[in-house]
């Protein structure tokens, strides 16, 4: 206990960890009947968070990693430690998500203004919150698992927010159980590493002399178990359809999950033992082809929809594809500063979206268009920002981090990774602008009348409606568009702040970053470009169809917008395989064996009980008599 | 007349006398008086041996009181079953009880 108030740095990750945790209890124990109470508790923890991880980064940016660790338990000759662990990696996620988990919860002030959970949205953020900052510093895998799993349950608290709602339970149950199945690899990934490796502990891991000692088939069996841990969790290829569901949350909670915290987690995770996961070829590949499928699979899905979230749920299903892609072609860098730099934007495009659809109360973007969204100057430039920062155009900090990627995929011997990639630019582009279109320039003009009258009534006095509400919305916004267009330039900082420690754990790791070149810049900058273009052809310029080029495909069009038809797969597939084969029978199982005995056992006690009872006369005083005449045969037996 | 043998024979008439009580008797509270005589017969015995034989250490006479203990406690449990009874059948008569059998 002495140790924690002399030592600062320790003081500050202690409380800034776990603050988030005492307010939810407060809030649920408490403050549940006051909110403005409990969101005060909630804000002011997380700004707690977010102070001392900002602290934490400026102290030991230049430090080598920290570790604080006691024993938790130990078993034979395995000994899981339980402690924090400090390095540059786990340092910038901690600033990530104490900064935009703070930002979130300062707009959720407004966004949830009124709202009859209010307490208990504040109490399941700071739920999310601690469980994220503690999983960013966390110093051993096993540690991990457990605050990745209170992410996942914080996730399903938020995503089934508003539960009263059919389709919002239905949402949050079906992240909830996707998520598992991913983690069930996870976990078993662990057990592998545990027999095969001996260790958890998160730098043992990544020592690049531990690993090589390990068989090669046990290491690739291991990194593609955890591998499954990353596609559930941040929603890959074979998994990747309950985030859009997950849109079902309140705005302000779809913008926490998709950038600095549920999804990032699974990045984060891969980029957190990644020296390990580069020990393994195999694995890595199987990791490029899955971040590839699953970027051009969601980008198709964005290019269709109408819903102003479901668009930006996508696009973030793609980014973490991307991220995917660039950490399996060895850019830890590049898919560490993608994950940077998309945080910041795609917080930024959901908070945006959020303001629109707090004020329009649609998620249609062509109805938001119509009823005049653009009038709503500081969101509609401020998600303008995002979209450029999204598609990668210059000086916003998507175009950074976007050239990081494709010049590591150029690296690559096999260039069709880096055609895939640039196929993606050009549909993030595309679907992106597709939205700030229909945003600025809707199909008829804007309804100028009609809503003016509705706007009085409700709750829309757009000009005049500045209050408290809309500030505390477009200041974490307007300041999330300044992180955007900054977050760049500080590239070779971070750079320098990240490599500079891995490259003495493991000198393969980012051979491949310095390839690329002028023509790449330009590839990716035009990639972008022509998927704007595009979109301003289709929906932008004036007596434009505004319908899209895959409307003259409709067979192309319903694949697409039914999500390729992998949730009526996967339904299929449940309901004849889990529920007509594995379920029925464990069913019957249960009917037949387990009840049928019990049964069987009662009948024949039962039974035997009836049968029995003839012999009994039921007077007492007769057993009595018995028993004398039976002592007295045994005394005379005895005395003769 | 002061010898062991007089004691054993009291104790014996006594225990026959419990023994006919519990077998004879249908009131249930004859009966349970009876099994305090078929008690005292053995506390009788445990004291009689005592005093003649091992006279030293008194775990005779320890042993009588540890009984009595025991009767006290039989006595209120069969009390208790006997009000049992006697509610649910207005009767205190053994034969009664029969019906119990089910």
């Amino acid at each position: 206990m002495g140790a924690l108030f002399h030592d600062p740095i320790l003081l500050a990750i202690v409380l800034g960890t776990n603050l988030p945790f005492l307010s939810m209890a407060v809030i649920l124990l408490f403050t549940r009947s006051n909110p403005k109470l409990s969101s005060q508790i909630s804000v002011g923890a997380i700004l707690v968070s977010a102070v001392s991880a900002i602290y934490l980064l400026a102290k030991l940016h230049c430090a080598s990693p920290l570790q604080y660790q006691t024993l938790w338990f130990s078993s034979d000759k395995l000994l899981i430690a339980f402690g924090y662990y400090l390095d540059p990696l786990s340092l910038l996620m901690l600033t990530i998500v104490g900064v935009i988990a703070c930002l979130v919860q300062i707009y959720s002030l407004g966004y949830m203004a009124g709202d009859p959970g209010y307490s208990r949205y504040y109490a399941f953020q700071s739920l999310f919150a601690w469980a994220m900052l503690n999983m960013v510093i966390a110093g051993s895998m096993l540690q991990l698992f457990i605050y990745w799993e209170m992410v996942g349950l914080a996730s399903y608290f938020l995503i089934g927010f508003y539960y009263e709602k059919w389709s919002a339970s239905q949402a949050g149950k079906k992240a909830f159980v996707m998520n598992r199945v991913g983690d069930v690899g996870f976990f078993l990934g662990l057990i592998w590493l545990v027999i095969g490796f001996g260790n958890l502990g998160i730098p043992e891991l990544n020592h690049a002399a531990a690993t090589q000692g390990l068989p090669q088939h046990v290491l690739t069996v291991a990194a593609l178990l955890i591998f499954c841990g990353v596609i559930g969790k941040s929603a890959q290829f074979p998994l990747l359809t309950w985030l859009p569901d997950a849109m079902e949350g309140p705005t302000p909670v779809s913008a926490l999950l998709h950038s600095a915290t549920m999804v990032a987690a699974g990045v984060y995770m891969f980029s957190r033992i990644f020296p390990f996961f580069s020990a393994s070829p195999d694995a890595m590949a199987v990791a490029l082809a899955i971040g590839t499928i699953t970027m051009l699979l969601s980008g198709t899905m964005a290019m269709v929809t109408y819903d102003l979230k479901q668009v930006w749920a996508y696009s973030t299903v793609s980014q973490l594809g991307m991220m995917v892609m660039a950490l399996a072609a060895g850019g830890y860098f590049a898919g560490v500063f993608h994950l940077t730099t998309h945080a910041g934007f795609k917080a930024l495009l959901f908070l945006c979206s959020g303001i629109f659809i707090h004020e329009f109360h649609t998620n249609d973007m062509r109805i938001i268009g119509k009823k005049g969204g653009r009038r709503l100057k500081i969101p509609m430039a401020c998600i303008a920002v995002g979209a450029l920062a999204l598609s990668g155009v210059f000086p916003f900090s998507g175009f950074f981090s976007k050239e990081a990627i494709l010049g590591v995929l150029a690296a690559q011997p096999n260039k069709i990774w880096l055609a895939a990639a640039l196929l993606g630019a050009v549909m993030t582009a595309y679907y992106s602008f597709r939205l700030i279109f229909h945003l600025l320039f809707p199909k008829d003009g804007i309804e100028e009348k009609q809503h003016e009258e509705h706007g009085h009534s409700s709750h829309g006095h757009e000009e005049d409606h500045h209050g408290y509400i809309f500030w505390a919305m477009a200041i974490p916004v307007m300041i999330l568009a300044g992180v955007s267009l900054v977050l760049g330039f500080v590239e070779h900082p971070i750079e320098h702040f990240l490599i500079g420690h891995i490259v003495e754990a493991h000198p393969v790791a980012h051979g491949a970053e310095h390839g690329g070149g002028e023509w790449l810049m330009i590839m990716g900058v035009s990639a972008g470009l022509l998927g704007i273009a595009v979109a301003w052809f289709e929906f932008g310029r004036k007596g434009a169809s505004r319908k899209g080029f895959l409307s003259y495909f409709p067979a192309v069009w319903k694949l697409f917008d039914r999500r390729w038809f992998l949730d009526i797969f996967y339904r299929k597939s449940l309901d004849t395989f889990v529920y007509g084969g594995l379920t029925s029978l464990f069913t019957k199982n249960d009917r037949r064996v387990i009840d049928g005995g019990i049964d069987g056992i009662c009948f024949f006690t039962e039974g035997s009980g009836r049968l029995f009872s003839f012999l009994q006369s039921g007077m007492l005083q007769y057993n009595l008599l018995m028993m004398v005449l039976a002592a007295g045969v045994a005394v005379l037996y005895l005395l003769f | 007349m002061n010898s062991l043998s007089t004691y054993l024979i009291i104790s014996a008439l006594l225990f026959s006398m419990g023994l006919m009580g519990i077998l004879q008797r249908r009131n249930l509270i004859g009966m349970l008086i009876s099994v305090e005589l078929l008690l005292n017969a053995a506390n009788l015995n445990f004291m009689a041996f005592n005093r003649f034989l091992a006279p030293d250490p008194v775990i005779g006479q320890i042993i009588a009181l540890f009984v009595m203990g025991l009767a006290a406690a039989e006595a209120a449990i069969g009390l208790s079953i006997i009000l049992a009874l006697y509610r649910k059948m207005h009767s205190i008569n053994i034969e009664r009880a029969q019906r119990l059998k089910g």
